[in-house]
């Protein structure tokens, strides 16, 4: 029997145009952003709902969020977690990296965990850090940007990309991996699952007493400006004779912006 | 202030995004710079951190490569600033340090405006973020394929042994087999070319074609999720949002119709050129050149006037 936990963030739809705010110190958050599971964050749920099927166990939710989450766990409860843990704190979940980390360790202590699924970026903020930082805290193995698992009882095995190679390393549970694509297909909820989800139990929780331990109010990390990426001039686009118009983007490439 | 920059070696080289991180690391302004270099076959590595200029190197025989042991290890020299490649081990080592620090993390930065002023890339390379820092130690991982590689002159480092002893946790993690990917490919992240293919290239037997053009111009292949998930070419060519973040000299997109997921993935190569045979595809807005063609018929030509070119 395992006890599993998946770290879920709910982030803006990958199709989101932002906005960006007045004082250009963030982008928009309103209610026309649509949230959604973290997509690397559904590898990890999808690994720990086969994990379960495989060996038996539960497999529990938690998650720090900021009042936007609701829909987002009831899918994932729907997809197969048991139940939810939520924190529900705005300023908390806005606190830097560090922060952040250091409240879900705290949370993850008390469940006590025999395995851990995060994924390897929030595609939001793209920090990459929660995984192997929250290790760090409760001085427990980590392995991250996993795109094969083997999981038997008390230990895993898992592969990665690393550059130009594949790493494979076996784990002694109970441990922590951050999943990469390619390590499976999320499944989609079926209708009475989406029923059964409505019954699943959330534990919702206010994490007012993390706010000094976290470090809320005496940031490390402060975002002090947002803006959108230098928009491309104009290209250079060939729809006439293609012999010439390879011809002329050859002879670009080559001496103009002498990239070959 | 005193810099350590993670000179990440492998296989008896160092690694590209490693001198990238140190020529960053020159950016923010040090009074003092030290390479940290572990792993195994390592002189290569220590020689180059001497000819881009580091003074000293600290440096630890460490086999096979283990997370928190590297961690541990660097941490065990004393800097004020921690500053890693973006690379799998890099991103996996730098948060530990942070929190052994109690540090401020910027991670996956592209940019050093100063010392304490970095910018990065959310919201899948949508947006531009720029951060300031403000703690007494900072550990920062750059982007690989960002920065230039440091110019190589004659200097030698000094060089310190350290050590670390491994607990019974970091036993738990063991790194068991290493599969070489076959050696004639080049690195998505690491190549300076890369041609990647969409679904419009029509069936994984004709990527012979994309994998043509990549071998003339010495290229990387990649491709768009919609054949990595059709399964016509493995997932770790995947470019974009899900995949790889890769930043070129030369991007050549064909057969990709460039969805928003796939332009966050590349939008930041020097060079974009797209082949498509439908003008109106997205992909064209971020190209800085463009055929609008049918890529069966583009793509031969395009491989032959390369070669002339390559052969004059
Ligand atoms: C959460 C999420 C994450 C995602 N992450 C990624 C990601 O990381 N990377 C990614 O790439 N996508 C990602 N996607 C998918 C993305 O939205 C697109 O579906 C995908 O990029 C489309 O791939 P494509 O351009 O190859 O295919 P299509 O959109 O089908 O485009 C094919 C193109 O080929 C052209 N074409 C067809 N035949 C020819 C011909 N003979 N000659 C020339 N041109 C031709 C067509 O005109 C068309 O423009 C993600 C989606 C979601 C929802
Ligand atoms: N607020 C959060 N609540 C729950 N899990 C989180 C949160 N932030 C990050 N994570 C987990 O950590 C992973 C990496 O996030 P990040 O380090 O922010 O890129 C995510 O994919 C989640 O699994």
């Amino acid at each position: 029997m395992m006890k599993i936990v998946v770290m879920l963030k709910a982030v803006p739809d990958t199709e989101t145009r932002f906005q960006i705010r007045e004082d250009e110190k963030d982008v928009v958050y309103d209610d026309s952003i649509e949230w959604i599971p973290s997509p690397y964050d559904e590898y990890a749920l999808e690994a720990a709902i086969q994990t379960k099927e495989k060996l038996g166990g539960t497999v529990t939710l938690l998650t720090l969020g900021k009042g936007v989450e609701s829909q987002v766990i009831r899918k994932a409860l729907a997809m197969g977690a048991d139940d939810a843990v939520l924190v529900n704190n705005e300023d908390l979940a806005n606190s830097d990296p560090l922060g952040i980390a250091k409240v879900l360790a705290k949370e993850l202590e008390a469940l006590q965990p025999d395995l851990v699924f995060a994924g390897r970026l929030a595609t939001d903020t793209a920090d990459s850090f929660v995984g192997p930082a929250v290790g760090e805290l409760l001085n427990m193995p980590v392995v991250a940007e996993i795109s094969g698992l083997e999981a038997e009882e008390g230990k895993i095995i898992v592969t990665r990309d690393a550059t130009a190679r594949k790493e494979k390393f076996e784990i002694t549970l109970p441990a922590i991996v951050t999943t990469d694509k390619g390590l499976n297909e999320p499944r989609y909820p079926k209708l009475p699952d989406i029923m059964k989800a409505k019954r699943k139990k959330v534990d919702e929780k206010d994490g007012s007493g993390y706010l000094e331990f976290a470090g809320t109010a005496n940031r490390k990390v402060t975002q002090i400006k947002v803006e959108f990426p230098p928009a491309k001039k104009g290209g250079v686009i060939f729809t006439g004779d293609l012999d010439e118009a390879v011809e002329k983007l050859v002879d670009a490439l080559h001496n103009k912006e002498k990239v070959i | 202030m005193k810099v350590a920059v993670f000179l990440e070696s492998y296989n008896g080289k160092t690694v590209k995004a490693g001198l990238e991180a140190a020529a960053a690391a020159k950016a923010m302004g040090g009074d003092e710079y030290i390479a940290i270099v572990l792993g195994r076959d390592l002189d290569a590595t220590i020689a180059d951190a001497g000819k881009i200029g580091f003074s000293k190197v600290y440096k630890a025989e460490i086999d096979p490569y283990n997370p928190s042991v590297f961690a541990k290890a660097i941490a065990s020299v004393e800097a004020d600033y921690y500053v890693l490649p973006g690379t799998v081990w890099g991103r996996e080592i730098g948060p530990r340090l942070a929190v052994k620090f109690d540090a401020a993390y910027a991670g996956d930065i592209t940019k050093v405006v100063d010392g304490k002023t970095f910018v990065r890339s959310i919201h899948g390379n949508k947006i531009l973020s720029t951060i300031q820092v403000d703690a007494p130690k900072v550990v920062v991982t750059v982007r690989p394929g960002v920065f230039d590689t440091p110019e190589f002159g004659e200097g030698s480092a000094e060089v310190n042994d350290i050590s670390v002893e491994a607990s019974e946790v970091d036993q738990k993690a063991k790194l068991t087999e290493v599969l070489a990917a076959s050696t004639d490919k080049i690195e998505l992240t690491e190549a300076d070319i890369i041609v990647s293919g969409g679904r419009g290239v029509g069936g994984p037997e004709n990527f012979k074609l994309i994998e043509e053009l990549a071998d003339v111009l010495g290229a990387a292949v990649g491709a768009s999720r919609a054949v990595v998930d059709a399964g016509w070419r493995p997932h770790s060519e995947q470019v974009g949002q899900t995949g790889k973040f890769v930043s070129p000299k030369l991007y050549i997109a064909v057969g990709i119709s460039g969805a928003i997921q796939h332009l966050a993935g590349m939008s930041t190569s020097d060079i974009i050129v797209a082949i498509n045979k439908d003008e109106e595809a997205p992909i064209f807005k971020v190209a800085d050149y463009g055929i609008v063609a049918d890529l069966f018929k583009a793509v031969p030509k395009l491989i032959e006037k390369i070669k002339e070119v390559k052969s004059q």
